[in-house]
C-alpha cells in the first residue's frame, strides 16, 4: 500500500517524466552519440569502429586544423568583443532615448530577426570586388582607385565575415543589455550625482556592476552560437581564401558531409567543447556566486 | 479526482507525441509509389521536361513517382542522412562520384540490364562516362548527362587586342596581361580555384594537361609527379601573385559569382557549364553576342580535360520497387524521352551515348565544342576509374587547395605538392583501391 509521501513522489516523477525524455531524447543522445562517434572511426554508411582518442590525436597533428582552431578563435573572439561593445554602446543609448525608443529598438533589432543566410548574401554582395555597394562607394567618392579584395586578402576575409557576424549578433547584446539596464534602480545614479561622479565612474561603479550578471551569460551565449557559425562564412567565402577563414563549422562540414569522415568530423567539431564547458562553468558558478 | 484520473490527459498527450514522432515508414512503403531525386539545374526549362518525361515514364510502368530535387551544394547533405537512414530514394540522379560511394557500399543494384537496353537505343556507352559507372564488370548507374566545363572568353575583347582564342594556360596567362595592360579588366583571369566544380574540375584538366595525375591506370596511388605539378601551379598562381591578372577574391567564388562577373563584363576569362549561354540568351543580354566558348586548354602532356559534372541514374538496393525503378530508368533514357530532354536543355545536356551526339542538334558552333569537350573529358581518378578515394581527393578540395596554399600562404609549389602528396596518400590508405 502507497503512503501518501510515496504517491506524491510517484506523482511528481510522473509529470517531469516527459520533460526529461524530450530532454534525453533531443539533447542528451544527440550529444553523447556526437561524443560516441568523435571515439570511432566511421565512414557515413560503414559501421563505427572504436578507435579512442585517435581522430583527436590526428587533428592535433594536422596543420590544417591548427589553422581552423586558430581561425575560429579569431573569428569568435573579435566578433564577441566588438558586440559587447556596441551592445553595449546601443543599450546606453537607447536607456536615455525618451520619445520613439519603441520603434528605434523595433528597428535596431532587424539584424537579429533577418535569416542569417540573407545576411551573409546581402553582405557578400556590399562586398563583391566588381559590383559591391562598399568598393562602388569608395571609388565613386576617389577613397580608392579600384576595388577592395575584401573577399579575396586573407586578412580582409576574415574581417568581412567578422562584419557580418557583429552585424547579425550586436542587436542580441544591445536588448539584453538594455532590459538590464531598466532594473538599476534610479537612486543610486541620483546618490552618485550627490557625490559629484561623472558619467564614467557611474558607469564603471554602478552601471556595469548592476547588469554584469546579465552581461556573463549574453556573452557565454552568443560565443557558444558564434563558435558554431556555419551561414556566414560558407556563403560569403566557403572558409577561403585558401583555408583563411575556414572554421570549425565549415571544416566539419567538409569531413562529415563532403569526405563522408563522420567520425573525425564529429571530433573537429568537438574539438571546442572544452573551452566552452570551461566557460560554462565560470560563468554558472560565477553567477551562484552573485547571487549567494 | 484520482491521480489516474488527473493523469489520463497527460496518456493521451504522450501517445500523441509518440505517434508524431514515430519513423516516417519511407517512400516505397505504398504500394505504387517511386521516388526519386534529381540535381536542380541552372536550366529550369530543361529541369521541367525531365520532370514530365518521369512522370510519364512513372504512369507506364503503372506508378506513382514522387520528385525531389537538390542542387550541388545540399546534394551530399541529402543523401549522406539518406544512407544512414537506410531511406534512399527508389531513384537517384547521382553525380560523377555518387556511383563509385554508394556501389562500394553495397547500396546500388545491378543496372548493367538498363544499360544493355539503353544502348540499344542510343549507341554504345562512351568509353570516358564508363569508369564513373562501372565496377567490377558490372554497371552501377546509367550515364544520364555531362555538363561539361568550357573555356568562356570575350571575343570582342581579344580582338581589340589583336589576340587569338587562348589554346593553352600559358596562352590565358599572357593574353590576360595584354587586357590588363590595354587598361580594358584590371582582373581579366577568371579562373577561381575554389571549393566548387569550377574550381576543381579545372584543377584536375590543369594537373592532367600537364601529366601530374595521381594515379595509375589502375586506380592506385603514385603520387603526384612534382616536376610537371611544380610546373603547371607555377603558370596558373602566377596570374595571382606576378602578373596580378587575377584577383584574390576569385578564390571565394560561389559556384555563381564567375557567371555574374563574366555577365556583368568584369572579366575576360572564366571556366563554366554552359548555362552562361543559356542565361545569356533568356535574358537577351547585350554581352550575347561577344561571348564565346571554347575547349579548356591543353598543356605539355595534351588536353586531358575532366569531366566532373557527370549525372547518373542509380537504383539503390534500400527500395522494395527496384523492377519497376528499373523501368522508370530504361524509359527516360530511351530515345524518345532522351531527345525531348536533350533539345530542351540549351545544349547543357550533353549525352554520354555515342549516337544522340551525332544529332544535328549539336551541329552548331558551341554545340560541336561542347560535344567535343565531353569526348575528350575524363573522369575523376583518371586515368583510373572513379573511386571512393579518387571521390574523396576531389570532395576534400585537396587539388585547389594544393594551389591556393601557394597563392595565399606563400609556400612554395614544391611544399605544396607535397602537402598534396601526404594528404591523397592519407586518403588513399584509408580507402584502399580494390
Amino acid at each position: 500500500m502507497l503512503t501518501d509521501r510515496h504517491r506524491e513522489q510517484l506523482l511528481g516523477y510522473t509529470m517531469i517524466a516527459p520533460v526529461a525524455i524530450f530532454l534525453a531524447a533531443l539533447v542528451a543522445y544527440p550529444f553523447l552519440s556526437a561524443i560516441y562517434l568523435s571515439l570511432t572511426e566511421k565512414i557515413v554508411g560503414y559501421p563505427a569502429h572504436f578507435v579512442g582518442l585517435r581522430n583527436y590525436a590526428n587533428l592535433l597533428d594536422s596543420g590544417r586544423f591548427r589553422i581552423v582552431a586558430w581561425n575560429s578563435a579569431v573569428f569568435t573572439v573579435a566578433s564577441i568583443a566588438v558586440k559587447l561593445v556596441i551592445g553595449m554602446a546601443m543599450a546606453l543609448a537607447l536607456h536615455q532615448v525618451v520619445r520613439g525608443n519603441q520603434f528605434i529598438r523595433g528597428i535596431l533589432l532587424l539584424p537579429w530577426i533577418i535569416p542569417t543566410v540573407v545576411i551573409a548574401l546581402t553582405w557578400k554582395w556590399l562586398l563583391d570586388l566588381f559590383r559591391g555597394l562598399v568598393n562602388v562607394t569608395l571609388i565613386d567618392v576617389g577613397v580608392v582607385k579600384s576595388g577592395v579584395h575584401w573577399l579575396g586578402d586573407p586578412s580582409l576575409a576574415m574581417l568581412s565575415v567578422v562584419m557580418a557576424n557583429i552585424w547579425r549578433g550586436f542587436p542580441f547584446f544591445g536588448v539584453s543589455f538594455l532590459a538590464a539596464l531598466q532594473t538599476v534602480p534610479q537612486e543610486l545614479y541620483d546618490a552618485a550625482d550627490v557625490d559629484g561622479a561623472g558619467s564614467w565612474q557611474k558607469f564603471w561603479r554602478i552601471t556595469l556592476p548592476s547588469i554584469k550578471s546579465v552581461v556573463a551569460v549574453v556573452t557565454l551565449l552568443s560565443t557558444i552560437v558564434t563558435l558554431n557559425d556555419f551561414n556566414i562564412v560558407f556563403i560569403m567565402t566557403r572558409g577561403g581564401p585558401g583555408a583563411a577563414t575556414h572554421i570549425f563549422a565549415t571544416y566539419s562540414y567538409e569531413l562529415g558531409i563532403m569526405s563522408q569522415r563522420w567520425g573525425v568530423a564529429m571530433a573537429a567539431s568537438m574539438a571546442s567543447l572544452p573551452l566552452v564547458a570551461l566557460l560554462i562553468v565560470g560563468v554558472v558558478r560565477y553567477l551562484h556566486r552573485e547571487e549567494e | 479526482m484520482s491521480t489516474l484520473t488527473r493523469l489520463t490527459p497527460l496518456a493521451v498527450l504522450l501517445i500523441v507525441v509518440v505517434a508524431l514522432v514515430a519513423p516516417d515508414p519511407g517512400p516505397t512503403a505504398g504500394a505504387g509509389k517511386l521516388s526519386l531525386w534529381r540535381l536542380k539545374t541552372y536550366i529550369p526549362p530543361a529541369d521541367k521536361i525531365l520532370d514530365a518525361n518521369a512522370q510519364e515514364c512513372a504512369k507506364k510502368a503503372g506508378m506513382e513517382l514522387a520528385i525531389q530535387t537538390y542542387t550541388f551544394d545540399d546534394m551530399w547533405t541529402k543523401y549522406t542522412a539518406a544512407i544512414e537512414s537506410k531511406t534512399l530514394p527508389d531513384i537517384a540522379e547521382l553525380d560523377a562520384v555518387g556511383p563509385a560511394r554508394l556501389a562500394n557500399l553495397g547500396r546500388l543494384s545491378d543496372m548493367s540490364d538498363v544499360v544493355g537496353g539503353v544502348t540499344k537505343e542510343l549507341g554504345p556507352i562512351l568509353a570516358n562516362a564508363e569508369g564513373a559507372v562501372k565496377f567490377g564488370g558490372k554497371y552501377y548507374a546509367v550515364p544520364h548527362y555531362g555538363i561539361p566545363l568550357v573555356l568562356f572568353y570575350r571575343k570582342d575583347i581579344l580582338e581589340k587586342i589583336g589576340a587569338e582564342p587562348p589554346d593553352t594556360w600559358e596562352a590565358i596567362q599572357q593574353i590576360s596581361q595584354k587586357v590588363k595592360q590595354a587598361g580594358i579588366h584590371d582582373f581579366p583571369n577568371g579562373f577561381p580555384w575554389n571549393r566548387t566544380g569550377d574550381g576543381y574540375d579545372p584543377a584536375m584538366s590543369l594537373l592532367w594537361s600537364y601529366g601530374a595525375a595521381w594515379v595509375d591506370k589502375s586506380g592506385k596511388f603514385t603520387g603526384i609527379p612534382k616536376g610537371p605539378a611544380v610546373q603547371a601551379l607555377k603558370v596558373v598562381t602566377s596570374a595571382y601573385l606576378v602578373d596580378k591578372t587575377a584577383a584574390f577574391d576569385y578564390l571565394s567564388w560561389s559556384g555563381s559569382t564567375n557567371n555574374e562577373s563574366f555577365m556583368a563584363g568584369k572579366i575576360t576569362f572564366t571556366p563554366n557549364g554552359p548555362s552562361i549561354l543559356f542565361q545569356e540568351e533568356s535574358n537577351k543580354h547585350p554581352l550575347q553576342k561577344d561571348t564565346a566558348i571554347k575547349l579548356m586548354p591543353k598543356g605539355p602532356a595534351g588536353r586531358n580535360l575532366a569531366l566532373t559534372f557527370v549525372m547518373n541514374w542509380g537504383v539503390p538496393v534500400d527500395g522494395k520497387q527496384q523492377k519497376e525503378a528499373k523501368a522508370v530508368v530504361g524509359c527516360i533514357m530511351s530515345r524518345t524521352q532522351w531527345m525531348k530532354y536533350m533539345t530542351g536543355s540549351f545544349q547543357q545536356a550533353v549525352p554520354l551515348f555515342a549516337r544522340p551526339l551525332d544529332d544535328p542538334y549539336w551541329n552548331t558552333p558551341n554545340g560541336k565544342t561542347i560535344v567535343e569537350t565531353v569526348k575528350l573529358g575524363h573522369p575523376v581518378g583518371w586515368p583510373g576509374p572513379t573511386t571512393p578515394a579518387a571521390a574523396e581527393v576531389v570532395s576534400s578540395n585537396v587539388l585547389t587547395d594544393m594551389i591556393t596554399q601557394v597563392i595565399v600562404d606563400k609556400v612554395t609549389p614544391e611544399a605544396a605538392v607535397d602537402e598534396a602528396n601526404k594528404r591523397i596518400k592519407e586518403i588513399y590508405d584509408r580507402l584502399p583501391v580494390k
